[in-house]
């Protein structure tokens, strides 16, 4: 008995006689529930291998058992396993059914975080005759970052594969068809190759500046690390397009002011607090699923987690502390926090700054001597005179000024925020120390205009208390932590090196107006390529800005929906004389695929090569990404006709369909199609070195990229001592690699010196040619570009490595940026009143409630994932859709909707308004939800929602059944469109779309449960359609929020129209490029500034330079 | 033996009437043939003389009250599994590590989790309901007059309350009368706490007194 019975006497006294007396009524039998079998009549069971269930819930299968490991069936579980019914059999055909599974690692390609899968390809219905299938993925418990565990979307990976509206060969817009017609023709990849690498060839022959801007390779969610930036590179061309300036560019411009890196990167495990800004890192998006596990280690040692967000989500539910602050103007949070660590001390008297950090790893020192600029901090208000002193304290009391008015009641009026809510925010903060953990990355920074001032704002708390020292439980940085080497295959080909640097600058990727952007101004390509106007412009001044394009591809990206405007994309899309050729290099349809002239079905995650790594935690590791099938086949003993298109041919035989991946296509279109010849001394990047007559395989390729990391070709050489490719077999035999763990404080590593000489990134310099400056930078000649480059930085008497700016330290104040036209926002700044926030408009959203002026004025949050979706290639995964149904009505505040009436699940309609120009864009209709879950005047309304098309299927000549198109994701939708109005309308749900075409649905056998959906899809709308572009005039992404209107929709809207003035929406793009940027002149000798990290294609000085004339 | 038959008739009854409480929801049947039983009624006064029993419908008590307060209790709130109390991580051990579920394996019974609808077979309801098969089992050795298969009964029994019910169930009861909101599961979770610990001493005496000789 325990100690806690012994001490509740009251039950001991109530004591109650239970078994005298009279017999009770009741039998039991017809009181008891049944639970148990009777006795059991278990048969005899043969000896076998399998326990009746694994001895604890972490088992899983051991490494040396992947290539056959034999598992009981689930569905069989429940009935007892084999401990009473034994093994299936001729003998006991009631026995639990066992099949042989050959584990093949590979990784999910649904979100960035890259976790580990094993594919579990079933061999016993292969030996016995049938198809060879993946029948489900699991975790790779082998890899460090996810260690074993995924989200729901790595598990639908498999639902992905056999999705029944899978693209089974490469498909050709019909010939005499217009694009958008929905006419295609099945073609071979051959034939697809040939068409393709013709034109490109044929653009590349004339070997002159615009032939080097005439291909661009737009690549979505690229889930690798390099290889789609060799593409254009070994063309010679700048013909690379990211997605980033819809994702992430905004926070990338904040931390490159600060550390030159493209993002910060935390130590959840342990850290003290977790600071969110959104509900970016542990709902969805960067790196959910993996941040999520580590941040609930966190929590479970103690750490507290604030979710800074207008919108009550997942995390901020089940935070410590929800922050609902006004979007956009969280920068003024920030400066209020470092207000008062600056002016205020700890319970013991001491300041709160940590100044052993900020001393010797902030720029201080050529902020204070660079007396010009501190002229203009007080020309401009900041501060109220220039210092007296150089000194380091001097510039603690000069911030301690400058911050000063960010006060209590200055941020709460500002921000929207209860006092008390910021007082808590503040202590926790503080308590943490240098504990602090954070990811600054969607949300705020890429919502607004200036939203990368938030960045640039957020970091600066962080600095002063130290947590950006990249020590345990504080942040670091992304390149610390991340392997890229998937596109270093460089010593398997022909060329053995990497391709030469490009000579060409791409103004349809890197216009004039934006030169300190991030990323390409991707989301304004149509924009760029239908304005002649601008075009003329610039060349006139000298510029040769291309006017079409001969090749664009799209790879895995779906622009057309995901972008804003998408009726401009479909404009420019459909124009051939803009775009002459097109293909998508695409696992699914998407409403891209529908304007393009090729559909190559490409592989999904374990149906394709990559090497893939993300900064999810203090250490290197990287994911292998395997196609399962042909592993599986291959190790059956299977060969393929030609070794370089093995995937392809490994697809085919299993029945998966004509389904290739990037590598092995690249290295095939280039060697027989784009340069067979070697004439445009392309070939020989893609040649293999063993045989220079065909392209480069697998194994080659990844023999000599995985030859670059030290600690994996040791390990490799030690498990395959006689194998010819070792780190290529151990990495498709593992999935994944840790490189090197526990990476805290990088910056303070000795710079390395061999005798007389420096090393510092692969290049050697003698003592002698390294001079160091008055701040105590190490500088080399920049052979590239001219100048001085940094090597290194002195502190406290050691020659270490530094943070990988200019001064090698944090910049506070950069430089750079003010000289590149942008002085007033060199340093973390705010405006403080409605004057200066006119003044200061470029860091200043558009959805300021200085704009909300009637009581039907809202803010729109659109920056948030679905957990369970991630923007195109999941749009036909069963389990995927049907959990994310109806999960994403327009959230508005209990306040606001009692106030204007609105009730829940009431049609709305949602009027989207420009703040910079005043032009009305046009409406989306979207059922409301009123919700405490969001903050009064914030209506919230994921991006990521409101596929369509305009198809159920199509019709393929020479095949009897049809080919449906998103049949589980997509309603079907009437679309009009007049070059200034575009319009959509649902006309049917999917439930009925995909009964109607039941003869189409492919991979039957996986898909017997489609009789079950119950979702008809018609719950969103296409409202990035209707959002018109807003590039920043600086970091150069899309601000995503918008200002609306809203009113009860009217008699015959209907929730998913759309009606877009997109005439006006290119007015608006404008007005933001007119109005607020601050392009290149001709003062401007370089495009860009040198040390600003262009991604992707790497360019030589010639590329840089640009003279202007007027 | 005869009184032993009369007692293991109520035994019989008590268990399978505390086992279905803590299982599923109740349900019309259930309460129907718990008020037709006066003498049951009695263990549970609270509930017997909870005036909304009298004047509410007994659909509306079963969604409004009951069934909130049953999950609330068995499914949100309280954590109703030996594993949970009795590891040290607190984890539920739904595997073939659990103790429990090795010793139904060894007495060859079988728990259908599917219709228990439990996570785990050392449940609560699932362990007053092996108690309730045991107890059936020791009423066909009484009637077939085997006193050695009765004496081994017995020494299950008291084996199982004082290994496995009793080690965790009193604390589990005590939290479950606290949180409760209702009658039926405050008087419920007194009464099987009470029996439970009448019942291990009816076994330790009823052990001495008739088979130490077996022993």
């Amino acid at each position: 008995m325990t100690k806690s019975m012994k001490n509740s006497n009251n039950f001991i006294e109530s004591r109650r006689s239970f078994l005298k007396g009279s017999a009770y009524s009741l039998a039991g039998a017809t009181l008891a529930t049944g639970v148990f079998q009777t006795i059991a009549d278990t048969p005899a069971h043969a000896t076998h291998q399998f326990t009746s269930t694994p001895k604890s819930l972490s088992f899983y299968p051991p490494l040396k058992s992947w290539d056959s490991f034999t598992q009981l069936d689930g569905n069989d579980w429940k009935r007892g396993g084999t401990g009473r019914n034994g093994i299936k059999s001729e003998k006991n055909p009631d026995g639990i059914e066992a099949t042989e599974y050959m584990l093949v690692p590979t990784a999910c390609s649904n979100c960035e975080a890259s976790c580990g899968l094993t594919a579990w390809v079933d061999l016993s219905t292969y030996k016995a005759g049938g198809g060879l299938a993946v029948r489900k993925y699991m975790g790779n418990p082998l890899h460090a970052g996810s260690r074993g565990r995924n989200c729901a979307k790595g598990y639908a990976s498999q639902s992905q594969m056999y999705d029944p509206d899978r693209i089974p060969f490469p498909l050709m817009r019909a010939s005499g068809s217009k694009r958008g017609e929905g006419k295609w023709v099945r073609t071979t990849w051959d034939e697809a190759m040939s068409t393709i690498g013709k034109k490109m060839h044929d653009t590349l022959k004339s070997g002159d500046e615009i032939s080097r801007k005439s291909i661009m390779y737009h690549v979505g969610r690229p889930n690798e690390n390099g290889f789609g930036h060799r593409v254009p590179h070994s063309m010679g061309c700048d013909g690379y397009d990211s997605h980033t300036n819809i994702c992430s560019a905004g926070a990338r411009e904040g931390t490159i002011q600060w550390a030159n890196d493209d993002r910060n990167s935390p130590d959840w495990s342990n850290a003290k607090l977790i600071f969110l800004q959104s509900s970016h890192a542990a709902d969805a998006g960067h790196y959910f699923q993996q941040a999520a596990g580590r941040i609930a280690e966190a929590r479970k040692k103690g750490a507290k987690l604030v979710v800074m967000d207008p919108r009550l989500s997942n995390s901020a539910g089940m935070a410590d502390l929800w922050v609902p602050c006004w979007p956009g103007t969280e920068t003024a949070l920030y400066l209020y926090l470092a207000n008062r660590i600056l002016n205020e001390k700890d319970s013991n008297g001491n300041d709160l700054v940590n100044h052993a950090f900020v001393k010797n790893w902030v720029n201080w020192d050529r902020l204070m001597a660079d007396k010009k600029y501190l002229a203009l901090l007080v020309e401009k208000g900041y501060i109220k005179s220039v210092p007296r002193e150089d000194s380091y304290e001097a510039f603690i009391e000069m911030i301690a000024q400058m911050y000063s008015p960010y006060t209590l009641e200055f941020v709460a009026q500002e921000c929207r925020i209860e006092k008390r809510i910021v007082e808590k925010l503040y202590d926790l903060f503080i308590d943490a120390g240098a504990s602090v953990a954070t990811y600054i990355w969607r949300a705020g920074s890429i919502g607004h205009k200036g939203g990368w001032m938030i960045a640039r704002s957020a970091f600066l708390p962080f600095v002063l208390r130290g947590a950006m020292a990249g020590d345990k439980g504080g942040i670091g940085l992304h390149h610390w932590h991340v392997i890229s080497v998937n596109g270093k295959g460089n010593a398997a080909t022909e060329h053995g090196t990497k391709p030469p640097k490009v000579d060409v600058w791409n103004e349809i990727a890197w216009p004039p107006e934006y030169p300190l952007s991030t990323y390409e101004m991707s989301h304004i390509m149509p924009h760029l390529l239908l304005d002649d106007e601008w075009r003329a412009k610039w060349n006139a001044k000298g510029l040769n800005v291309p006017k079409k394009l001969a090749v664009w591809i799209p790879r895995m990206y779906n622009p057309v929906w995901i972008n804003p405007d998408g009726f401009r994309w479909i404009e420019a899309l459909k124009r051939e004389d803009k775009i002459e050729l097109s293909f998508n290099l695409s696992p699914t349809w998407s409403e891209t695929n529908w304007y393009c002239d090729f559909i190559l079905p490409v592989g999904l995650a374990g149906e394709r090569h990559d090497q893939h790594s993300e900064a999810t935690q203090p250490s290197r590791w990287l994911s292998f990404r395997n196609p399962a099938l042909r592993v599986a086949l291959e190790k059956m003993g299977w060969t393929p006709k030609d070794p370089t298109r093995a995937t392809l041919e490994a697809h085919i035989k299993a029945g998966l369909g004509e389904v290739w991946e990037e590598v092995e296509f690249w290295a095939n279109i280039m060697v027989h199609h784009v340069d067979p010849d070697g004439s445009l001394g392309v070939r020989k990047h893609w040649a293999s070195k063993e045989d220079p007559r065909r392209a480069v395989t697998i194994a080659e390729w990844y023999q000599a990229a995985f030859d670059t990391l030290p600690n994996l070709k040791k390990e490799a050489k030690k498990c395959y001592p006689d194998a010819k490719y070792p780190n290529y077999e151990m990495m498709r035999d593992r999935g994944t690699w840790l490189e090197e763990d526990n990476i805290y404080k990088p910056q303070e590593r000795p710079l390395h010196k061999e005798g007389s000489r420096y090393i510092a990134h692969g290049h050697h310099y003698e003592a002698d040619e390294v001079e160091q400056d008055a701040f105590g930078t190490l500088l080399v000649d920049d052979p590239v570009h001219g100048g001085k480059k940094a090597i290194g930085i002195e502190i406290d008497g050691e020659i270490m490595e530094g943070f990988h700016t200019l001064s090698k330290k944090l910049e506070f104040y950069s430089e750079w940026f003010a000289q590149w036209k942008w002085p007033e926002y060199a340093i973390p700044i705010y405006p403080t009143t409605p004057e200066g926030r006119k003044q200061m408009t470029h860091i200043v959203t558009q959805v300021h409630h200085d704009f909300m002026q009637k009581d039907n004025e809202f803010a729109l949050n659109t920056v948030f994932r679905l957990p369970y979706n991630i923007h195109t290639r999941s749009v036909n995964s069963k389990h995927l859709m049907e959990i994310s149904q109806n999960h994403n009505p327009v959230w508005i505040n209990t306040q606001d909707a009692k106030r204007l009436g609105i009730k829940r699940g009431e049609a709305i309609k949602v009027t989207i308004t420009d703040t910079v120009s005043g032009l009305d864009s046009g409406y989306f209709i979207a059922m409301a939800v009123p919700t405490e879950g969001t903050m009064p005047g914030v209506l919230a309304c994921s991006h990521h929602a409101g596929r369509w098309k305009l198809k159920n299927a199509v019709e393929i000549p020479g095949f009897e059944q049809k080919l449906g198109v998103m049949g589980l994701g997509a309603p079907l939708y009437e679309m009009t469109m007049d070059g200034k109005v575009g319009t959509l309308k649902p006309t049917q749900g999917l439930n009925e779309g995909m009964q109607e075409r039941r003869e189409s649905w492919q991979f039957k056998a996986f898909n017997k449960d489609l009789d079950n959906i119950w979702w008809d899809g018609l719950s969103g709308s296409w409202q990035n359609a209707v959002a018109p572009s807003h590039p920043d005039p600086i970091a150069g992404n899309h601000a995503w929020h918008q200002k609306v209107v809203i009113e009860k929709a009217q008699k015959g809207d209907k929730i998913g129209d759309i009606y877009v003035n997109y005439e006006n929406n290119m007015k608006v793009y404008k007005a933001w490029r007119d109005q607020l940027t601050r392009p290149l002149d001709t003062t401007d000798r370089l495009r860009r500034p040198v040390h600003m990290k262009r991604p992707a294609v790497p360019l030589s000085a010639k590329a840089y330079a640009v003279k202007l004339t007027k | 033996m005869k009184q032993m038959k009369q007692e293991i008739q109520n035994r019989v009854t008590l268990y399978a009437l505390i086992s279905r409480l803590m299982l599923v929801e109740v349900d019309e049947l259930f309460l129907e043939q718990l008020e037709s039983d006066e003498v049951l009624l009695s263990f549970l006064p609270n509930y017997r003389d909870w005036d909304k029993r009298k004047t509410v419908k007994r659909e509306t008590l079963m969604t409004a009250y009951y069934n909130v307060d049953f999950t609330n209790l068995f499914l949100m709130h309280l954590v109703p599994y030996e594993s949970f109390y009795t590891r040290e991580d607190q984890m539920i051990e739904s595997g073939g590590e659990n103790p429990v579920i090795a010793l139904y394996n060894d007495l060859d019974f079988r728990v259908e989790l599917d219709r228990a609808r439990v996570v785990s077979a050392d449940h609560i309801g699932v362990e007053l309901e092996f108690m309730y098969m045991l107890c059936l089992a020791m009423q066909k050795a009484l009637e077939a007059e085997d006193r050695e298969g009765v004496c081994e009964l017995l020494a299950v029994q008291h084996a199982f309350l004082k290994e496995h019910l009793l080690q965790w169930a009193p604390m589990f009861l005590i939290n479950a009368k606290r949180e409760s909101r209702t009658p039926l599961y405050h008087d419920g979770a007194e009464l099987t706490l009470d029996f439970l610990l009448s019942d291990y001493e009816y076994l330790t005496d009823t052990l001495a007194q008739h088979c130490s000789a077996v022993a």
